[in-house]
């Protein structure tokens, strides 16, 4: 085959006429099969057949590995964004106007050809632009597309793949309209409704309860001033382990945070605050003296330890800090 | 232009004098005299010995001529003239002239002259020759003689060739003179001295010797001399040309802004210093290099650069501060001790030649040691150094100094003496702190000074009554005492919208 | 007995003027403290503009105090944005400028000799006593206690949470903002208590003097709706609130429209249509207890109850649609970023490059707040006791508080006031139970102790219908001295260790100016490195007065302020392309750099390098960032990846990358660097590599100035050669064209995320 191709070309002033027949029977084949299924799953000699010049049509290979051996997160995650944009672009035109053909190579279907490109990451995505025909750019070299800021939404990567297409058509990408979620969501507000209108009553007191309400309150302030929204944005791990197999429960380092750190740090503070109401509103309501004193040993004693320990967990965070408390230094 | 340059500034001088009041001690240079061009100095004296001495060792050239003036005149005469070009007229500073025979006579009185072109349409302009006149305190009787020993600077006279050089290159400086002292009158006998920063001169003219006289200059060590001239017609020129090195800052302030403010409350004066200093010297050839400067620091041969400027104060100077348009500047240094109070100051970046770095000095001190109060009355005496600027070795000229000295408020009767030339002087109010009246400030400005002037004391009397002292702190307690008054007023005015039933 | 000596100074209407004189003092105390804690750096250093933003408010003060209000008012900047230029009078918010510039003019009215630069670096300070005294009446309307508002006043004082952007050198926003939100927060309160139209008129004065100053404005846009809105539900509608709330918000709307920067948003964005609807809503209910209280039957109130539902819904579906038809403009992309975390991240990189955009993490809660982080939810709780409207808006103010500073650093600053408030409260509550002199008899006769104690048990049945559980029993008091002086020492010692921790805080963390960086040198001595300054000066005094100068867009501000030259951009990034112009300048090669620069007629182009000094804040390290704003506008020409070696390492040594090598960033910041040092020692001290001997080579730029530590570096761009030869021939040609050697790889730097 690629003998045959090699002896066309040779053939210089024919080369264009008699080049273009096997040619255009590829992609012919290529996009029947692309509307079949797309993106086209393929192999090393697939994808060694699909990629070879001279070809007349543009192809993009996502090269990925899937596998969960290879622990490649955004490969996952990338999936089914591409799935969606070759599906959603092939069926936009179904006579292959665009000329573009969709393929995805797994590591493990491809490791020639991997190894041939010499690729230590994945995922990637290779774009071919034609190299005879209308809209032939001279260097066949693949433009390559990589995935340096986090997984790419199907749209971002339509647009990247538009801007080598000009003046052809670009299908948009449309997303499927889940069904199942929107009847979910109705669902469950209707039944919330009805569930609010029948336990109304019921529902009344507690909803009025005052200590619902500064349970609930108290919570959230803890939650955010212990870095909650910390956790969620940079998505720390819940603990780290330290070097030597045990765990470490405080990460290293002002700006840092575990995500078991804050939930301690969330105790530690509403201990205080706690042990602070209870001194201020509990223990002068206790009648019985015995009682009170101890109230207030026990109260003042949780608050000095507590304050003292919250000092020395701060110290560890932040080297130079002069200030501490007995028993924790 | 140069002339028309002129001419605004004697108009504006001329101005300015007006509003100096009566009684000074010293008049302030006041407007030109204005001669048609008709005029010529009379032929009244032969200079029957002159020695011109140039001395370039400084950054502008200082000229001194010791002249031997006879009177060939069958009257006495007491007018002397001596002739420069407008272009030397603009940059001249600091004429001086006194009898060589006892020092510590006073200097005499000039005047600078103006002549005029017959006038050409509606703007007059000059003539290229203009006068000095000496005015003698006693008239010379016929025959006789006297010597005077005259002095005086160009400023911004020295140019460096070539113009641009790199940044660890030596500089060169180029200067024209006349071999012949330039002299209304004839003179008999004279010769020019040249005295150089170094012995490198590269370039110079070769007079050819004429009739005896060997060929100039002849050369001693940094020291070259043209002449001795046997008779030389009045107006004679013989350009000289010379080329030597001096790789040192060529320093110039623009304009120097000087207030001394004295504060009899607080028992202070307080100095503060305006320049806008630029480097005359060679500009830089290619842009700068800090690896190149860095490297130099280490052993700091000469350079055209002005690394830092040194303030010897008056001892006792306190709390000096050095600033620029952004902010202090920290690379200061302030050395006080009994002896000696001297300021040091670093620009932030070596000031090589074309470049410019204004900046502002002040300091502090006690009143007491520059203050007396008269016995009797309420008259007191200011004496301050009229110009207290950098001391450099290689000197520094200012092309404008405006001096004000801020007296306390009410202060009144204000005379003042000074031995500096000044152009103008005037007094007005200057508000400020809290004063209703303002104070009393006295502004002197001067042109074309050099930093030889700087040890010039400037004395300012003025009376200053004790009721006037007393002025702001009544003020302050009675605007204090209104505005309580005014606060309890509003306070028990009652403004609520109710019935007055309920 | 001391009691019968100091009786008559604490009974009776001596008793009253004693107190008040004396807390009087304490304030005054309070302001004097809060302004001399704000004062280390004038000290250390002198009195000069901090950062960055300062010095554009305090370029726009003179220009104010020159130029007068008017043309201030319509100012076009021609010598920012070059060749845009930027309409700035209408892109900024003047309440900083104008305040200053009034408190000049009174100062020059007495005639004293102020300067401008030193009323703009104590303004700050002296706000912040201020914001010390509105938050002792906000605390005072809020508890009975005498205390509580003395000590919030003098948390709020040294709190370094509002410190950080408060000392004195900090001319920015923040500066009087803070005062202006308690405040305001106070007269609403106050107008929400009386319901009298004139607090509410003052609210809405003071929050248009906020909206003037500050773009935190909206924070009080949100809350006081949400305060409404929650009473409402809550069942507390009241005419008070309907006439305060309406007061306010006609007003308060009409006094931001009156502000060119902020203009129609009031109506026209999303931040602000809380507020709209919350007036609608009001008016609905309002409407509906009027035809209630004047139509007693009950289905009838059923009825208009639903009406009030429907109306309120299908008002809010409009809304909606109004946003989606684009009407009313979505939220902006800053405000946005709240609400959807990672938004900021992905589209806007220019924010998320701002470090004070980042989230909290917990240390710096403690940091900023010690012992007030846990005394706060002990406060909130103490709210709930009787919860009138004044305690709901504390409550709702600290939940939101809290959200938002804990999604942006800087909004720390939103969450202090309320956390001071909140402490307060919790403190001198206990303070007010532990320092009672005299103590309840022993049990017995508790019946009429409780009674005597001042405040009537509660009826057990009462307390059980509404109020906290912990308050079911009757009050009794504090019967051993022991206690009492237990928990009052030990309280006293952590409030102790508070004010060292606030001292340390400030003067450690909150008090260098970053123009002026200080080292110690070995000798102890304090030794202050002004290369910045340096700079400056030379660029302002050596330079051509239009010159346009080209430099990364944090430095903008400080050029325009200390060099006083026209820039391509700065601080205020306004235009996403044009910085990326300049981004894309900086990370391309010089050929393609250089008619960039011509085309916006650049003459010198500078750089901060931090590598000789050690000074991690430059541009190699912020490099990526110009890179990254640069790909977003052109993704083909300038990628990220081409900056990484294979390994995904970001390195500046042999190992970088050729993209990285031939960038102009990287040839600016190293060129010439290590003939400083003997062959083969060349180190970068940031990075700490060491780099190849042979520096690069510049072609189309020349190095016209260094500063002396090397932190900053002015290259002059050059002219078109005079032979017509293109200027990597002509540089060549001068250079004899010399050969470069290769030399062996050292130890790689791996690449740090952010």
């Amino acid at each position: 085959m690629h003998f045959l191709k090699g002896l066309l070309l040779s053939l210089l002033p024919a080369a264009a006429l008699a080049a273009k027949k096997p040619v255009v029977d590829k992609f012919s084949q290529f996009h029947t099969k692309a509307l079949a299924s797309t993106p086209l799953k393929l192999d090393d000699s697939v994808y060694a057949k699909l990629t070879a010049a001279p070809r007349n049509y543009s192809v993009v290979v996502l090269l990925t590995a899937m596998e969960a051996r290879f622990g490649c997160a955004l490969c996952r995650e990338f999936q089914p964004e591409w799935d969606l944009l070759s599906s959603s672009w092939t069926k936009g035109d179904k006579k292959g106007d665009s000329r573009l053909v969709f393929g995805t190579l797994d590591f493990v279907d491809g490791k020639n050809t991997f190894q041939s490109l010499g690729l230590q990451t994945a995922p990637v995505l290779l774009f071919f632009q034609p190299t005879v025909g209308p809209h032939a750019i001279p260097d066949n070299g693949p433009i390559r597309y990589d995935f340096t800021s986090g997984p790419q939404s199907a749209e971002q990567v339509h647009s990247w793949i538009a801007r080598y297409l000009p003046d052809r058509p670009h299908p948009q990408v449309n997303r499927p309209i889940n069904w199942v979620r929107g009847i979910a969501i109705t669902t469950t507000i209707l039944a919330t409704i009805t569930f609010l209108s029948v336990a109304w009553p019921y529902m009344v007191p507690i909803i009025q309860n005052r200590n619902v309400w500064a349970a609930i309150s108290l919570i959230a302030i803890l939650l955010f001033t212990t870095g909650h929204m910390f956790n969620h944005i940079r998505k720390v791990p819940y603990v780290t382990g330290d070097g030597r197999g045990g765990v470490s429960y405080f990460a290293g380092g002002f700006s840092n945070q575990n995500g078991l750190e804050t939930q301690i740090l969330a105790a530690i503070y509403g201990l205080l605050s706690f042990a602070t109401i209870s001194l201020a509103l509990k223990v002068p309501r206790i009648t019985d003296p015995k009682t009170q004193q101890v109230a207030v040993i026990v109260w003042s004693g949780v608050i000095f330890v507590m304050y003292s320990f919250l000092l020395s967990v701060f110290r560890m965070k932040n080297g130079g800090y002069p200030f501490w408390l007995p028993p924790f230094f | 232009m140069r002339p028309l340059a002129i001419a605004t500034a004697v108009l504006s001088f001329a101005s300015a004098a007006v509003c100096v009041e009566k009684g000074n001690l010293t008049k302030p240079l006041t407007s030109k005299l204005i001669l048609p061009s008709t005029f010529r100095p009379a032929q009244n004296f032969k200079n029957a010995n002159l020695v011109h001495i140039i001395n370039l060792e400084k950054s502008y050239p200082k000229e001194s001529i010791n002249v031997v003036i006879e009177n060939v005149a069958s009257t006495p005469q007491d007018e002397y003239f001596i002739p420069f070009t407008s272009q030397q007229m603009a940059t001249i500073g600091g004429l001086e002239v006194k009898d060589r025979k006892n020092p510590e006579s006073p200097l005499f009185e000039v005047e600078a002259f103006i002549i005029y072109l017959p006038l050409t349409g509606t703007n007059r302009c000059y003539s290229d020759t203009q006068f000095y006149r000496i005015h003698l305190p006693e008239p010379l009787a016929p025959k006789a003689q006297q010597t005077l020993g005259i002095s005086f600077y160009y400023l911004s006279a020295l140019n460096p060739l070539p113009a641009t050089i790199a940044q660890a290159d030596k500089q060169y400086l180029v200067y024209t003179l006349s071999a012949y002292c330039q002299s209304a009158y004839d003179t008999l006998k004279q010769k020019t001295e040249v005295k150089f920063p170094s012995t490198t001169v590269p370039e110079y003219t070769i007079v050819p010797g004429t009739k005896g006289s060997p060929e100039s200059p002849q050369k001693q060590g940094s020291k070259f001399t043209y002449g001795s001239y046997g008779e030389v017609p009045a107006g004679a020129v013989e350009p000289v040309k010379v080329r030597y090195e001096f790789t040192k800052p060529l320093i110039h302030v623009s304009e120097l802004e000087r207030d001394i403010e004295v504060s009899h409350w607080g028992g202070n004066i307080a100095f503060e210093e305006r320049y806008i200093m630029t480097n005359r010297a060679a500009n830089l050839s290619k842009q700068f290099s800090r690896v190149e400067w860095a490297s130099q620091t280490y052993y700091n041969p000469p350079s055209t650069a002005v690394k830092e400027l040194r303030f010897p104060l008056r001892v006792g100077s306190l709390e000096p501060y050095f600033t620029d348009v952004i902010g202090n500047v920290s690379t200061s240094r302030f050395r006080s001790n009994r002896r000696e109070a001297n300021l040091e100051i670093k620009p932030r970046y070596p000031v090589f030649g074309g470049w410019n770095y204004p900046f502002r000095v002040g300091w502090n001190a006690d009143l007491k040691k520059y203050l007396r109060k008269l016995s009797g009355g309420e008259g007191y005496v200011l004496n301050v150094p009229f110009l207290e600027g950098p001391k450099q070795p290689e000197g520094i000229e200012y092309e404008h100094i405006e001096l004000r000295v801020i007296l306390p408020e009410g202060a009144e009767n204000v005379q003042y003496s000074t031995t500096v030339p000044l152009v103008s002087a005037s007094t007005s109010l200057h508000r400020t702190f809290m004063d209703t009246t303002g104070r009393t400030a006295l502004t002197l400005t001067a042109i074309n000074i050099v930093d030889d002037l700087r040890d010039r004391e400037l004395i300012v009397t003025y009376d200053y009554p004790l009721l006037a002292g007393f002025r702001k702190p009544l003020v302050i307690f009675v605007t204090i005492l209104s505005l309580f008054a005014a606060a309890w007023g509003i306070g028990s005015l009652d403004v609520t919208i109710k019935n007055k039933r309920s | 007995m001391a009691e019968t000596v100091a009786d008559p100074f604490f009974k009776g209407n001596t008793g009253r003027n004693t107190r008040g004189i004396l807390r009087l003092s304490i304030l005054v105390l309070i302001a004097a403290a809060a302004i001399a804690s704000r004062l280390f750096s004038v000290i250390r250093f002198e009195s000069i503009i901090h950062e960055f933003d300062p010095w554009f408010n305090f370029r726009a003060t003179k220009y104010l105090v020159s130029n007068g209000f008017y043309d201030f008012w319509d100012w076009f900047d021609d010598r920012t944005w070059h060749p845009l230029g930027r309409v700035t009078g209408g892109t900024l918010y003047p309440g900083l400028m104008v305040t200053s510039g009034a408190i000049y003019h009174a100062l020059r009215a007495l005639t004293i000799p102020v300067d401008i630069r030193n009323i703009c670096v104590l303004l700050a300070p002296g706000f912040s006593g201020l914001t010390a005294f509105a938050t002792y009446l906000f605390t005072n309307e809020m508890s009975t206690s005498p205390s509580a508002g003395l000590l919030a006043a003098a948390f709020m004082g040294i709190a370094p949470g509002y410190i950080s952007r408060s000392v004195a050198g900090s001319y920015d926003n923040e500066a009087i903002a803070i005062f202006l939100l308690v405040f305001t927060f106070y007269l609403w309160i106050k107008a929400v208590k009386l319901g009298s139209a004139m607090w509410g008129a003052l609210c809405a004065l003071f929050y248009g003097y906020m909206v003037s100053a500050w773009g935190g404005y909206v924070f009080i846009t949100n809350l006081i709706p949400l305060h409404v809105f929650v009473l409402v539900c809550m069942g507390r509608f009241s005419p008070r609130l309907y006439v305060s709330y309406c007061t306010w918000y006609a007003l308060g709307t009409l006094a931001s429209m009156q502000i060119p920067f902020v203009g129609f948003l009031p109506i026209r964005s999303s931040e602000h249509m809380s507020a709209l609807g919350v007036f609608g809503l009001l008016q609905l209910v309002g409407f509906v207890e009027f035809v209630r209280s004047g139509v007693p039957s009950k289905q009838f109130g059923t009825l208009l109850r639903g009406f009030v539902l429907l109306v309120f819904g299908i008002s809010f579906g409009g809304l909606v649609l109004l946003t989606v038809s684009g009407v009313i403009a979505p939220w902006t992309g800053r405000f946005y970023s709240l609400w959807d975390t990672g938004y900021a991240k992905i589209h806007i990189p220019i924010i998320a490059s701002v470090s004070e955009h980042q989230p909290t993490a917990w240390p710096a809660y403690f940091f900023d707040l010690n012992l007030l982080i846990w005394l706060f939810p002990a406060g909130v709780y103490l709210c709930f006791q009787k919860l009138a409207d004044e305690q709901v808006f504390v409550v709702v103010y600290s939940i939101l508080a809290s959200y938002f500073s804990g999604v942006m650093v800087r909004l720390m600053l939103t969450l202090t006031p309320i956390v001071c408030v909140a402490a307060a409260l919790a403190v001198s509550s206990l303070l007010d139970t532990y320092l009672l002199l005299k103590s309840p008899e022993y049990p017995g006769d508790s019946a009429t102790e409780a009674g005597s104690n001042g405040t009537p048990a509660p009826s057990k049945k009462a307390a059980k219908q509404d109020g906290l559980r912990s308050m079911r029993q009757p009050l009794v008091g504090i019967y051993t001295t022991f206690s009492k002086m237990s928990v009052v020492s030990a309280l006293t010692s952590y409030l102790l260790i508070f004010v060292l921790h606030c001292t340390w805080v400030t003067s450690n963390a909150y008090s260098s100016p970053s123009v002026v960086l200080a080292s110690r040198m070995p000798d102890g001595s304090q030794h202050i490195i002004d290369d910045y300054r340096e700079a400056y000066q030379w660029l302002r005094q050596n330079t051509a007065e239009d010159a346009k100068i080209m430099s990364w867009w944090d430095y903008g501000y400080q050029i325009g302020g200390m060099a006083d030259r026209p820039t391509l951009v700065d601080n205020n990034t306004w235009n996403n392309t044009h910085i990326a112009t300049v981004g894309k300048a900086m990370s391309s090669r010089e050929e393609v750099s250089y008619p960039i620069m011509r085309q916006h007629e650049v003459d010198y182009v500078l750089v901060v390098f931090g590598g000789l000094l050690g000074y991690s804040g430059d541009d190699i390290n912020k490099f990526l960032w110009m890179v990254r704003i640069a790909e977003g506008i052109w993704p083909d020409e300038v990628k990220e990846r081409d900056f990484f070696t294979d390994r995904g390492e970001y390195r500046v040594d042999e190992g970088a990358t050729e993209t990285m090598k031939n960038s102009l960033m990287y040839k600016m910041s190293y060129y010439n660097y290590c003939t400083l040092f003997p062959p083969g020692q060349c180190q970068d001290r940031v990075r700490g590599v060491k780099l190849p001997d042979v520096g690069p080579t510049l072609n189309t730029v020349e190095e016209a100035f260094t500063s002396e530590n090397w932190i900053i570096r002015i290259f002059k761009v050059k002219d078109l050669d005079n032979a017509g030869r293109d200027l990597a021939s002509a540089a060549s040609f001068e250079r004899g064209n010399k050969k470069k050697k290769t030399i062996k790889k050292r130890g790689p730097k791996v690449l740090r995320v952010e």
